[in-house]
């Protein structure tokens, strides 16, 4: 433990760097305006703005990339309070009760709450991800091919719980990613697959490209063909909350700070999940939860601070075993590779330098948005009023921009297209889009892992089994697919009685 | 209105996908003396997906009906906006190389703002002009991000 705080000191010293504050500052100011903008999510937001980080050192755009990442948890928060629309996910649950605040005329209060929250879960996520990192990091690098082939089936299988109404609509995104990274080269024999002859196709699809594809301009599809939203402000009077504010909200605080760390910790869970739960958590403890959809503060307070507390956790599985647990984890997993780093444990032994100074970023980026965040919510309101015509062309260029930029060819510009309409008819069928994300990137990692394991066996596939941590991992991973189906053949069952 | 046809037929695709998945993957090389080959992942992932597809199809056959979302489908005006941001996308693939960024950008966004509201003409320009010849300045001359200069050098 003294060692990590050790280490975490020296990341205080480089990411106290001006350039890196600068960064960081930049970051958390362009993270809060995608989270403000309704339509961009977190994922493609952070995606959008990895050009701007291309020219930047590896530690000064990782930094930019997290401030990006855990600024749009915040920005999100701002539309559903003060316009009942939430700019992300997770910030669905928000509105329910801080719409209601806001038209009470206590957005600012609301706004205090949430951003107090937030720094808290955010900043108690990031202390775990200080204690939890060198421990789990020693126990990962105990591991093999077979181990990490395990590891990998544990993720996947956790994909489960980012179905959202339907297991199989949820399996079969998880299974085109899967196949969308068997498409390029062959890791082991070198051989083409599913590459048509075309040489762009030799590396398989880039990771924005599809990001982009998936979640910007499948989203800029939605929007247009919907009629834009009128935007309504509201009246606000002050931003400082009560003691009585203070008094409701400090347990929910504490409560919706380990539900979001806990959840953040298991790859795969969705950061809708954990804002849900410690709704629903505060309402069922709530002595009057008839106040609950009308107003209470405990309902903004303890969704907002899982939220954050969720974002900084996720982290945790993406910095010490390189499992992304969400699409936007995956997207900085994309970041981390495009600068040559590859996150898990060997990046803790090899750049402890980079990791530790971008661990540091994550506390300074927290008081950075808790300072700015308030005094700057007028502004975010007005940017809400620009026309969506507007709005929708610049996030256009950006996507063409960041696109382009990364690989300097048309090809991708093409492939974020044809994503895009596969993100559009995923959302009208009901399919999340987020398993076809973590597989296609899991996916080869995957296929190296047992490919690998059986090359050490001479192809013998009882060496996943008969190794302790590999068959345990596989163990879990079944116990997770078997819980998952029951449920869903639960619900099933549950409709049919219904009908 | 419910989603039972939508689905079969989605369904169907992804078998019809899997089914031409798997047929590729037999043509590559499925097994090595030390292990899977190159078609060994992608055939059996062909066979869970089709397997999958079956599933949706039986469940949206079979199973209780799923009710259609209001906005399912768009108004015309909808799908005629898509259909201009698909054709910006085409028009940038082909027009980027060729004529570079600044101009292509103008000229795509110019076209996007008309079609999805034109609010006022000298906005509309400013606005092209700022994601074309100021997004290529600010990528290509400050942050050294290079952009396709085309005919007019910039």
């Amino acid at each position: 433990m003294v060692e990590s705080f050790q280490l975490l000191t020296g990341g205080f010293v480089t990411a106290l760097q001006p350039v890196n504050l600068l960064f960081a500052l930049i970051g958390c100011i362009l993270g809060t305006l995608i989270g403000v903008l309704p339509g961009v999510g977190p994922a493609a937001g952070t995606a959008i703005l990895i050009p701007l980080t291309v020219v930047l050192d590896p530690t000064g755009a990782i930094i930019m990339l997290s401030a990006i990442y855990y600024g749009t948890m915040y920005g999100g928060t701002i539309t559903s309070v003060l316009l009942n629309m939430p700019g992300e996910a997770a910030s669905v649950v928000t509105c329910i009760d801080g719409y209601q605040m806001a038209k009470q005329g206590r957005a600012g209060v609301a706004l205090s709450v949430a951003a107090i929250g937030s720094f808290i879960g955010g900043t108690v996520a990031t202390l775990g991800l200080v204690m939890l990192a060198l421990p789990l990091t020693r126990f990962a690098l105990k591991f093999g091919p077979p181990e990490f082939f395990a590891l990998m089936v544990v993720g996947l299988s956790l994909v489960t719980g980012l179905a959202g109404k339907s297991l199989v609509r949820a399996l079969l995104a998880a299974i085109m990613g899967l196949l969308i990274a068997q498409i390029g080269t062959d890791p082991i024999m070198g051989a083409p697959r599913f590459t048509f002859g075309r040489p762009e196709l030799l590396d398989g699809f880039g990771i924005v490209p599809v990001v982009m594809g998936l979640f910007g301009i499948g989203e800029i599809f939605t929007n247009v063909e919907m009629k834009a939203v009128q935007v309504f402000e509201t009246n606000m009077r002050s931003l400082v909350p009560t003691f009585k504010d203070v008094k409701d909200t400090a347990w929910p605080v504490v409560r919706g700070t380990f539900i979001g760390f806990f959840l953040g910790l298991i790859p795969g869970v969705g950061a809708v999940v954990p804002t849900f739960l410690a709704y629903s958590v505060e309402k069922k403890l709530s002595r009057t939860p008839e106040r609950f959809g009308s107003g209470a503060i405990e309902g903004v307070a303890s969704p907002e601070t899982a939220n954050n507390s969720y974002a900084n956790a996720a982290l945790i599985p993406l910095f010490t075993l390189g499992i992304p647990g969400s699409p936007t984890t995956a997207v900085l997993m994309g970041a981390f590779m495009m600068n040559g780093l590859i996150p898990g444990p060997m990046l803790f032994k090899e750049n402890p330098q980079f990791v530790w100074a971008v661990i540091a970023s994550l506390y300074i980026g927290n008081v950075m948005l808790l300072v700015l965040n308030l005094p700057f919510i007028r502004v975010w309101v007005a940017v809400l009023k620009v026309p969506y015509s507007i709005m929708m062309t610049v996030i256009f260029a950006f996507c063409i921009v960041g696109v382009y930029s990364l690989s300097s060819s048309v090809f991708d510009i093409g492939v974020m297209l044809a994503f895009g309409l596969v993100g559009y008819a995923f959302k009208k069928l009901d399919i999340p889009t987020a398993p076809l994300l973590l597989t296609m990137i899991l996916g080869p990692l995957m296929e190296r892992g047992l490919r690998q394991s059986l090359e050490m066996s001479r192809g013998d596939f009882s060496i996943l089994f008969t190794r302790p941590i590999s068959a345990t991992l596989l163990i879990l991973a079944v116990i997770v697919i078997v819980i998952s189906t029951f449920r869903a053949v639960g619900a099933v069952r549950g409709a049919d009685s219904q009908v | 209105m419910t989603m039972k046809r939508t689905y079969c037929i989605a369904g169907s695709l992804f078998l019809l996908l899997a089914i031409w998945i798997a047929y590729e993957s037999l043509q590559m090389r499925y097994y090595t003396p030390l292990g899977p080959g190159p078609g060994f992942f992608s055939f059996w992932l062909a066979v869970l997906f089709g397997g999958m597809a079956v599933v949706m199809i039986v469940q949206a056959a079979a199973g209780p009906p799923e009710p259609m979302p209001a906005d399912f489908f768009a108004p015309r005006i909808g799908y005629l906006r898509i259909g201009a941001v698909v054709l910006a996308l085409v028009v940038t693939i082909h027009a980027l190389d060729p004529l570079g960024f600044s101009l292509t950008m103008f000229g795509v966004c110019a076209f996007l703002l008309y079609a999805l509201g034109w609010q006022n003409i000298f906005v509309g320009l400013l606005v092209s002009l700022a994601c074309s010849f100021g997004a290529y300045h600010v990528f290509d001359h400050w942050l050294q991000v290079p952009l396709p200069r085309g005919i007019i050098g910039f």
